[in-house]
């Protein structure tokens, strides 16, 4: 497996306010990864440090290139979806083809020709004259149609109802078992991709609190709704978050052993959403892994 | 290559205005000329688009003025042909420089604005080759693009005339179409044209920066500096250097080319396309001409690397 983006110490201000902070990444070929966290957590500044949008310090390298200086050479084999919308209003879908067509080597025009025949979205219609979600449509069928080792999508189906997100990805899902691809997605609505990823990044003020496989998610993280009397007990164990619903105490636990919390309760394996939001806003008695007070 | 013209035609799919007011124009011309007033009075002026509409209309002076006129000019056919037609090139590059002026100034910003910027640099194409292909659609698609067209309209307007005036005095003077003096009158005008365009590139590239530059505005950053200097060196110094300098950045290839040393159809001939290149050949030799198109190089690059670099879409 070689690395499609590796990063070390990778910061970014804003003038005196850091927004993000000396961050490790490592995206092997072939994984989907979702960088979530919350709103100014910094996930579109490394976004744009990784497709050579914007300065920063440290090391960081794609496909072997350093973004900086090698922006041009990069965009030949990364593509990316910064945000919805970005196409101009008064581009023809006919014309975004055939530019798209004209400037990239890796367009295949048939396979985008393909998709857009199955949406409603019409040649001769100007992106002015398209629905949010069809604008989101034809941006993607431009971009799937090209053969790019890396795909970044930042917050691609911000806006859109849950009919499009929906399709949105299943076409992405689709499209990906197809080649060969890499895939790099920034959200907040983790609910809805959690299914898709291979891999999880959590940020949270410039700052990556969890990298993991999801396949490892289960091993490492446990939620128990201790009985009645063993409350006291459990908090013993450290959970690094814990709240009450319906008068029980849910708790979260890092690598405890899941028997010796089965002992103590009800135990499941706790959803990506979960997780995210027990380390985007710790309440319990321990901080979230790797995080500095504010 | 291959990049450079997709990125030009997409410059034309985006600013409509560089082809449409161009032909615009050409049918303005060709309809005035079709049903406007005509008006031809003493030293051999004519106006298009004024007062009566037909020529039995005219008062017994009017008459006896353009009978004056025509008595004159008989001898003058090939000036005026090739007057009137250099005049409706004149027109055509005067709307396209207006046309050209606001697009320089908007192209670089409204990417920003409607932050399809991030669509553009999401696609193999660098910025020098984007901000080149502006430059190039600015200083050589369009003015062709109406150097063309105004050779096409030149041709028409032979033609409309001859169906309108033919057998009236006027038509006397105005052939339906001669072949020497339209190649001619073609030579001169993309003379001129080319000439113009070296001469006024640090305008472009003054342009092509304050769009990549400013955040709105982009008419005010352009104007205000230069008019400030102006105002401020008048009022502290009560000197001109400053306007003498614009001045002379603006018409200064003309007064290179010196056409007043020799008062060029006062003696009834068509001057000789040797004698007129000599004359604009003198801005490619002067060395003020090289010193703007280093500047305009330093504007470009300084744009290339404000566009690269910026990230505030």
């Amino acid at each position: 497996m070689t690395a499609i983006i590796e990063a070390r110490g990778l910061t970014k201000s804003y003038g005196s306010t850091p927004v993000v902070r000396s961050v490790d990444l490592n995206v092997e070929a072939g994984r989907i990864v979702g960088l979530i966290g919350p709103n100014g957590a910094g996930k579109t500044t490394v976004i744009k440090s990784i497709l050579g949008l914007t300065s920063f310090d440290g090391e960081l390298k794609v496909l072997g290139l350093d973004p900086r200086t090698h922006r041009d050479d990069l965009m030949k084999e990364v593509c990316f979806i910064a945000d919805v919308a970005v196409l101009p209003k008064w581009l023809k879908v006919s014309q975004a083809v055939d530019f798209v067509a004209g400037v990239h080597p890796r367009f295949d025009r048939k396979r985008a020709e393909e998709f857009l025949a199955r949406t409603d979205i019409k040649k001769e219609s100007r992106v002015r004259q398209l629905s949010k979600g069809m604008v989101t449509q034809l941006h993607l069928a431009l971009i799937l149609a090209i053969d790019a080792k890396l795909l970044v999508l930042d917050e691609p189906t911000l806006g859109l109802d849950l009919l499009f997100r929906r399709s949105f990805y299943d076409n992405l899902l689709n499209d990906y078992f197809n080649k060969e691809r890499t895939i790099l997605v920034t959200t907040h609505q983790v609910e809805e991709i959690e299914n898709i990823l291979t891999d999880i990044l959590f940020i949270e003020h410039g700052k990556i609190v969890l990298d993991s496989p999801m396949e490892s998610l289960t091993d490492r993280f446990t939620q128990l709704i201790p009985a009645a009397g063993n409350v006291d007990r459990a908090r013993a164990l450290k959970p690094f978050w814990e709240r009450e619903i319906f008068g029980r105490v849910a708790m979260l636990f890092d690598g405890r052993d899941p028997a010796e919390l089965g002992a103590l309760g009800e135990t499941r394996a706790p959803s990506v959403a979960d997780l995210f939001v027990a380390m985007m806003q710790p309440v319990g008695a321990a901080p979230s892994p790797s995080k500095e007070a504010a | 290559m291959n990049n450079m013209i997709w990125l030009i035609r997409r410059e034309f799919w985006e600013n409509r205005s560089l082809w449409i007011a161009p032909l615009v124009i050409a049918g303005v011309i060709l309809v005035l000329t079709a049903f406007g007033g005509v008006h031809i009075g003493r030293e051999e002026t004519f106006w298009f688009g004024t007062g009566t509409s037909d020529l039995e209309g005219m008062s017994t002076t009017d008459r006896e003025h353009l009978n004056q006129a025509m008595g004159e000019v008989s001898g003058k056919r090939d000036m005026i042909y090739a007057f009137t037609l250099s005049m409706l090139t004149t027109v055509q590059m005067f709307a396209l420089v207006i046309v050209i002026f606001f697009y320089l100034l908007d192209t670089l910003l409204a990417e920003r604005k409607d932050r399809s910027i991030l669509f553009w640099k999401s696609l193999p194409v660098s910025d020098a080759e984007v901000v080149s292909s502006k430059l190039l659609t600015a200083s050589v698609a369009a003015p062709v693009f109406v150097l063309l067209l105004s050779a096409v309209v030149q041709v028409l307007f032979g033609l409309v005339v001859w169906a309108r005036f033919s057998g009236s005095v006027v038509g006397m003077v105005m052939p339906v179409f001669d072949a020497g003096v339209w190649l001619q009158v073609q030579a001169a005008a993309w003379l001129m044209t080319v000439s113009a365009i070296v001469w006024y590139l640090p305008l472009i590239g003054y342009l092509l920066l304050v769009s990549v530059w400013a955040r709105r505005n982009a008419f005010l950053w352009a104007v205000l500096p230069p008019v400030s200097v102006l105002i401020i060196e008048a009022m502290l110094a009560q000197s001109h250097h400053f306007a003498d300098f614009l001045g002379r950045r603006f018409a200064g290839h003309l007064e290179i080319m010196d056409f007043s040393s020799r008062s060029f159809g006062d003696d009834g001939d068509l001057p000789a396309l040797g004698e007129l290149a000599s004359h604009i050949v003198r801005v490619f030799t002067s060395y003020e001409t090289w010193v703007g198109v280093a500047v305009a190089a330093a504007f470009i690059f300084v744009t290339i690397r404000i566009r690269r670099v910026r990230d505030d879409s």
